[in-house]
């Protein structure tokens, strides 16, 4: 009596997530928004009951690193297995056990230590065959790099290797403010550029040609290197170029991006608090200047000239240094800061009490980790305003349903913008009229109600397989 | 609390009953019985109630359900679920409201205790409707939203919680949608299985779809005035004993069985529990009626297997009449009343977990006036309970007895005699339905004063919501902003 036994749900993906923290509830809430099914294993009850609470999903409670609970949590049927609690260990023998269990899921471990991330050879192989190590300190250093790298950018992601990309921008002010979007045109240039979406007190936009861009809205767009000055006169911004930074913190992550700055060849200067974790990081960093120090008093600052820094980051693991350091800064006359904040409720806060970029190594590595998820069938995805929507890069298949059709004609899903094209090495913007081909890379923007039936439109059609 | 919310999903329930509607209005159309136009009215009406109130108040973007909304929305559901299952039966001039309503609420809590003297006389499609409120609420009613309106997805748990038995609901798939379903798929494949069974053992379509419903949702509405005794086929006997006790089990237990798993049965702590209860009663009172009440074994022991099976499943069937039976057996049966099925299941009850937790707590009890300092968990198959759902299970516990005594004294009040009262009220608190002294298994709810029947109503709505869904209305907390 086989009746129940599976489903034929082919397109519903079963993701298994070990550790109901920060990175699990995250991702577990994404995922289930998408209609996928999802099983959160941890130990703690009361972090259970907050996922349970909170989203559609199944909670299974006992230690991921056993292979009883892997087995009771149906990891033999799990497509995905993202082992992200707060323990290496844990991570990497629930991926040993999952791998016996479900030899063909894709595993992916959370992994801090850096020994472990250095033999991702021996990880990746027979034993245990993890597909991805995920690190939240290198994550959120790639994020800090992406920021600063555009001016006034609040999010910043590429696609395509770089060709294309897109940056979400505070509007202040410039020719485009008070404009309709129909005189888009006019005033950028007919370059491969597009507004992906408007975000305006705190809610997402899908802009059409009558939508007006607003005075302190913050704007996504999709272009490509060549269109970036023509953008940035646009609204008025100059390019900036980076020669000062202070470090607020010279814990792993300050000291990846002192790492980071050194190569990037700005003079950099590092405060921490602890004098002995000065002397080591003295010893591990070559031109960086480290100071022992509070990053919150003023007259260090002063000192340290931090008026003259073009940027100041404050990563320490204490939120409220972070931010008090970074007000300071820019009260002060630092150009631009950068705070690490790691409570994800506390995003929206921190725009109102005027920090420019709030980070988070656990809102990067879950970002990092479901553009690993939609591995396959989208090759890479930024998210837009926390996670209402996504822009997806993919590739158009032959057989599915967005080829062969004039744009027009397709039947695309409400609450989903086909952005961008990269054909060859061309860069265009899609008009009515334009046919996708296969082999295209599309980027789409979808909003997150969206996002299952764009994965579904972008799909080969099963019989074709 | 979002008013709006609820209104909108009591809405959509409404329109869900709505369309359950059209299947007894089938059934009068095939027949061309009497019942064709209270039942259409009934659907129009809801169907009309259900989408003003779906229109009226849209879910908005920020839709959210929290405990709060779960509750209220399946209270008020149950509340606006009878009402408009009693409909029928006031359009019909069978009743009046309170018995109609009694009737109703009879139905969707799978109690089974009727006010119709002459059961045979309705029209064929009100009984059928009658039948069929069992087999909707066995299961659940927002169960079965769950599966079929994807909007109650997200928050969807809150609402599961608070209607689904038992003291820890198991979701049985990661979606709330997907475990709805499946429960759902297997209560239909039970229903398929049970009516193809019954029709080939004599019954005709219409009797044997009837008590199939009455079966699996552990409801005992009948359409014979002499219940399943009407039938004095032992294969008919026999098969409705074995799927009353199948309905007794935790549902999961059977997906797990149909998956390929049997072996879930047995390593199931509360159904050897259950079975092993069952059974031993069965022998004691078949050992009773042997001697001196019935001629064979076979006949004995099928009466007492029946009759302990619908007893202590809720269901509330009857053979024969047990009040002429020993007192030993009616003592048992008594018994069975507060025990009712497993949790997950659709009888009503205490269930065996809640009790096997309580045994074991007065054990732990005892244990440790031996040794004080021991360290122990109070187990359960091999698994810790935790704290929590122990102290809620005493909780439910106090609160059970609590309601059945303060309403067992007005009762009482209302002028009727000690026996009938408080077996009146394990029964209508248990879901079961036949009673003791005046209210036993040959007679009906009819004669009994009309405060007592509204008090009645409520206590099935307590027992089938497991009291915390209902009494927290009432908690003025629960109002407060």
């Amino acid at each position: 009596m086989a009746f129940f036994r599976r489903q034929p749900q082919s397109e519903q993906l079963k993701i298994v997530i070990i550790g109901a923290g920060e990175v699990g509830f995250h991702i577990a809430g994404r995922l289930s928004r998408e209609n996928k099914q999802v099983v959160v294993i941890d130990q703690n009850t009361d972090a259970l009951r907050r996922v349970t609470d909170a989203m559609d999903v199944q909670a299974v409670q006992g230690s991921g690193s056993s292979p009883s609970v892997l087995s009771e949590a149906g990891a033999d049927e799990a497509d995905i297995v993202l082992a992200v609690t707060d323990s290496d260990e844990t991570n990497i023998i629930a991926c040993l056990f999952a791998n016996a269990i479900a030899p063909d899921a894709v595993k992916l471990a959370r992994i801090r230590n850096e020994e472990y991330t250095l033999y991702h050879d021996a990880l990746r192989g027979d034993a245990l065959r993890i597909s991805m190590l995920i690190n939240p300190e290198v994550e959120v250093v790639r994020t800090i790099d992406r920021i600063l790298s555009v001016p006034g950018a609040v999010e910043y992601g590429e696609f395509a290797g770089g060709r294309i990309k897109m940056a979400g921008i505070r509007v202040e002010e410039g020719p485009l403010v008070g404009q309709k979007l129909m005189r888009f045109r006019e005033i950028v240039g007919e370059g491969a550029i597009m507004v992906a979406a408007i975000v305006r007190e705190e809610r997402l936009i899908i802009p059409t040609g009558a939508d007006v861009i607003r005075q302190g809205d913050i704007v996504y767009f999709v272009y490509d290197e060549g269109t970036r000055p023509a953008l940035l006169a646009s609204l008025a911004r100059e390019e900036r170029i980076i020669r000062h930074a202070l470090i607020v913190g010279g814990g792993n992550i300050g000291l990846r991006l002192a790492r980071l700055f050194e190569r990037k060849g700005y003079h950099t200067k590092l405060v921490d608090r602890d004098a002995a974790r000065c002397t080591h990081l003295a010893e591990q960093l070559d031109t960086t200047l480290v100071l022992h120090g509070d990053g919150t008093d003023q007259a260090l600052l002063r000192e340290e000239n931090v008026a003259g820094m073009d940027v100041v980051v404050a990563v320490t693991g204490d939120e409220e240094t972070n931010i008090l350091s970074c007000l300071l800064a820019k009260s002060m006359g630092a150009a631009q800061t950068v705070t690490r904040v790691n409570k994800a409720e506390y995003q929206p806060l921190v725009r109102a009490i005027g920090i420019e970029h709030s980070v988070s190594p656990r809102l990067s590595a879950v970002n990092s980790i479901l553009h690993f998820v939609r591995q396959g069938k989208v090759l890479s995805s930024i998210s837009v305003r926390g996670d209402e929507a996504e822009a997806m890069e993919a590739v158009a298949q032959a057989h599915s349903a967005i080829v062969g059709k004039p744009v027009s004609q397709l039947d695309f899903p409400s609450g989903a913008l086909l952005l961008a094209v990269l054909r060859g090495d061309d860069v265009f913007i899609p008009r009515g009229d334009t046919v996708i081909r296969p082999q295209d890379r599309i980027i789409i923007l979808s909003t997150r109600q969206a996002v299952s039936r764009v994965e579904q439109a972008l799909m080969v059609s099963l019989k074709s397989f | 609390m979002h008013a709006r919310t609820v209104c909108h999903a009591v809405g959509a329930l409404l329109c869900c009953l709505a369309a359950s509607m059209a299947v007894p209005l089938g059934v009068g159309l095939w027949y061309g019985d009497a019942g064709v136009w209270p039942l259409f009215h009934s659907l129009w009406a809801t169907g009309l109630a259900g989408s003003l109130l779906m229109l009226g108040w849209r879910r908005g973007r920020d839709w959210s359900l929290n405990h709060r909304e779960g509750i209220a929305i399946v209270a008020l559901g149950w509340l606006v679920a009878g009402v408009a299952g009693g409909a029928p039966y006031v359009l019909a001039g069978i009743c009046g409201w309170t018995d109609a309503l009694f009737e109703s609420v009879s139905g969707f809590t799978t109690t089974g205790a009727s006010i119709l003297t002459d059961i045979e006389a309705v029209a064929p499609s009100l009984l059928f409707w009658r039948s069929f409120t069992h087999w909707l609420g066995g299961m659940g009613i927002i169960v079965l939203s769950l599966a079929v309106l994807p909007f109650l997805g997200v928050g969807g748990m809150q609402l599961y919680r608070a209607e689904v038995p038992g003291p820890t609901p198991d979701k049985l798939k990661p979606r709330i949608k997907d475990t709805a379903a499946v429960l759902w798929q297997v209560y239909l494949l039970l229903t398929l299985a049970q009516t193809g069974l019954l029709w080939a053992g004599g019954m005709n379509l219409f009797d044997a779809s009837t008590h199939t419903f009455a079966t699996l949702a552990t409801g005992g509405f009948s359409t014979r005035n002499a219940s399943v005794g009407y039938y004095d086929s032992p294969f008919i006997q026999w098969t409705i004993t074995i799927f009353m006790f199948l309905a007794g089990a935790n549902f999961a237990l059977h997906f797990k069985v149909l998956q390929g798993r049997p072996g879930a049965l047995l390593r199931d702590a509360e159904f050897r529990f259950y079975a092993v209860l069952v059974a031993g009663a069965t022998l004691v009172i078949a050992a009773g009626l042997y001697s001196g009440h019935y001629a064979d074994a076979e006949s004995s022991l099928r009466a007492a297997a029946f009759q302990v099976v619908s007893i202590c499943t809720t269901t509330g069937f009857a053979t024969a009449d047990y009040e002429v039976w020993p007192h030993l057996a009616q003592g048992l049966l008594l018994f069975f009343m507060f025990l009712g099925g497993c949790a997950g299941s659709t009888g009503g009850g205490l269930k065996c977990m809640r009790v096997m937790v309580l045994l074991r707590l007065a054990h732990q009890e005892l244990f440790r006036l031996v040794h004080p300092r021991a360290v122990r968990h109070l187990k359960l198959g091999g698994r810790t309970v935790p704290p929590d759902v122990v102290s809620g299970v005493v909780g439910f516990f106090v609160l059970y007895v609590s309601v059945f005594a303060g309403v067992g004294i007005i009762l009482t009040a209302l002028g009727m005699d000690v026996l009938t009262a408080f077996s009146a009220t394990a029964s209508c608190l248990g879901n079961v339905g036949p009673a003791f002294g005046s209210l036993g298994p040959t007679e009906n709810y009819a004669h009994l004063p009309g405060l007592a029947k509204w008090l009645l109503s409520l206590c099935m709505l307590l027992g089938r919501l497991e009291i915390y869904t209902i009494l927290v209305l009432f908690l003025p907390e629960y109002w407060r902003r």
